[in-house]
């Protein structure tokens, strides 16, 4: 076997990062994952739920293909977050993956098992998901680089959905350049997601961003060595000759309450579709009404995190509270994008820090309240929620821990993003873990 | 939020729950809604979206195509002699 599958193995047994991986790689191809939720001919899809167990989709998403089609061989499928629902990829029914840094920290998520596979296998691409900060996260806990393109860049044919107005298909690598190659592959119409056809074509090049923004209620909350080392990298991209302004976008703190409620409203009427019939786990009890039994397989089947989003998403769709949280979302989502426009007149990014806090300890995960859990992805929510292409990128090391720094463009300007983590990666060396399979 | 609420949501969501998790789910979207009233004091906006970009409708021929096999479907949901098997409809 090569040194490569070596790897895959290790980063399969030793950091949990896959659920499931081949027998044996082929010669000639690059090696590339897919995050649990996006359907693959040959491997199971359970998008980290048990509801899922035994579903073999039959055919490729769309992304898994066109990678496929450029020689790209899928190597397995990287652990999640259940239907993408958690910060640390603590929410699995699958396994929850261990931080390349340190077993004993969370790797972020909810695809926290393609930034761990990013990170230990050198040349190696995955295929990542997010909705709320899914990209950003792992990439910031992993060490490495995450691009989540703009909502409707990348098709999400063959996506098992969380919320439709939020997902988004995205990469994961060791670097900048990685991403920028397989990106190409990826982006472009779909007919079979309507989303995916109203993009405009990507340009040959991206342009390097020279004004830099920083909301200063961005940097409200943060643990203090992330707020050291954030401001210790703006001083580097300013020694390369890039302007950093400090901004304020007061509409940021709406952010976090108006992605979970439409993240949650969606999901909640997503998930219906698990009724112990047509994917997945399948009640043989046949002899019961039809709301027993869809009630017995779905009470049974779902996680803690994934009942507690149903329910919340289902109280904020019922009668006498749309118009409070639903509605009311979907016009903090258009304030929001509106703010972003605004700050873009004068400046190419936005930069935050990725996370407001480094890897954090499984151990003080095990005593985080749900709200507090939410509140970890304040700074990745804003540009999910309105759209934005964002990418996360190492920008120091704390006690050997990886912090991330995010930067965000508007809608379509994902190559202008790629350009500055290349210049970036010029001014600033990556560090991975020493790995030995 | 109370016990009778977070038993109507539940019903609504078809998930069973246990007192204990009845108890502890009203709690948690107790915590969760107190936080989120932030939003009353945002703008109320005139204008918005599904999505966050303008999505076009994509339109194609009418032909007859098919993409999977039917059999293959039909597989996954354990079907009995073409026919979907499934519980009580009343």
């Amino acid at each position: 076997m090569s040194a490569v599958y070596d790897l895959i193995r290790y980063a399969q047994l030793r950091h949990r990062a896959f659920t499931e991986v081949v027998d044996r790689l082929d010669d000639g191809k690059f090696h590339f994952s897919a995050k649990d939720n996006l359907c693959a001919d040959g491997f199971q899809a359970r998008a980290g739920s048990a509801v899922l167990d035994g579903y073999r989709p039959p055919f490729d998403a769309t992304p898994i293909q066109k990678m496929k089609e450029v020689g790209g061989q899928l190597v397995g499928k990287t652990t999640m977050d259940e239907f993408g629902f958690g910060t640390f990829s603590t929410n699995s029914a699958h396994g929850v993956p261990l931080n390349p840094f340190d077993l004993e920290r969370s790797c972020g998520g909810s695809s926290g098992g393609a930034g761990a596979a990013a990170c230990l296998i050198p040349g190696h691409i995955a295929l990542g998901v997010s909705t709320g900060g899914s990209i950003s996260g792992p990439a910031s806990f992993c060490g490495v680089v995450g691009l989540t393109p703009t909502y409707g860049r990348v098709s999400r044919h063959g996506l098992i959905d969380y919320g439709n107005s939020l997902d988004k298909v995205g990469l994961l690598a060791r670097s900048a350049s990685l991403i920028a190659k397989h990106f190409r592959t990826i982006a472009g119409p779909d007919p079979k997601d309507p989303t995916s056809c109203a993009q405009p074509a990507l340009p040959e090049k991206g342009k390097m961003p020279r004004s830099l923004a920083v909301p200063k209620e961005a940097l409200q909350n943060l643990d203090p060595a992330v707020r050291s080392s954030f401001h210790d990298a703006l001083a580097r991209f300013k020694d390369i000759g890039v302007e950093v302004r400090e901004v304020s976008m007061p509409s940021l703190r709406f952010a976090l309450p108006a992605y979970y409620i439409l993240a949650t409203s969606e999901a909640s009427t997503n998930l219906a579709r698990y009724c112990g019939m047509r994917f997945g786990r399948r009640e043989e009890e046949l002899n019961q009404h039809f709301n027993d039994f869809f009630t017995g397989v779905r009470s049974e089947s779902f996680g803690d995190e994934a009942k507690r989003r149903i329910l919340l998403g289902t109280f904020c769709r019922m009668v006498g509270f749309r118009s409070r949280y639903y509605l009311k979302s979907l016009a903090v989502r258009q304030l929001l994008i509106e703010d972003y426009r605004t700050i873009f007149r004068d400046h190419d990014a936005v930069v935050t820090p990725t996370m407001p806090f480094v890897a954090p300890r499984f151990e003080d995960i095990s005593r985080m309240k749900p709200l507090e859990m939410y509140g970890a992805d304040v700074l990745t929510v804003p540009p999910n929620l309105t759209g934005m292409p964002h990418v996360s990128l190492p920008c120091a090391y704390v006690q050997g821990l990886p912090v991330g720094m995010q930067l965000v463009a508007d809608h379509w300007k994902e190559l202008d993003l790629l350009e500055a983590a290349l210049a970036w990666e010029k001014a600033f060396e990556y560090r991975f873990p020493e790995v030995s399979p | 939020m109370d016990r009778e609420t977070i038993a109507r949501v539940a019903k609504v969501a078809r998930l069973n729950l246990t007192e204990d998790e009845m108890e502890r789910y009203a709690k948690d979207l107790d915590d969760i809604l107190n936080s989120f009233s932030v939003l009353d004091e945002a703008p109320a906006g005139e204008s918005y979206s599904f999505n966050p970009i303008p999505v076009v409708d994509v339109l194609r021929e009418d032909e007859p195509a098919q993409d999977l096999d039917p059999q293959v479907l039909r597989n996954q949901m354990g079907a009995y002699e073409d026919y979907v098997r499934g519980p009580r409809l009343s």
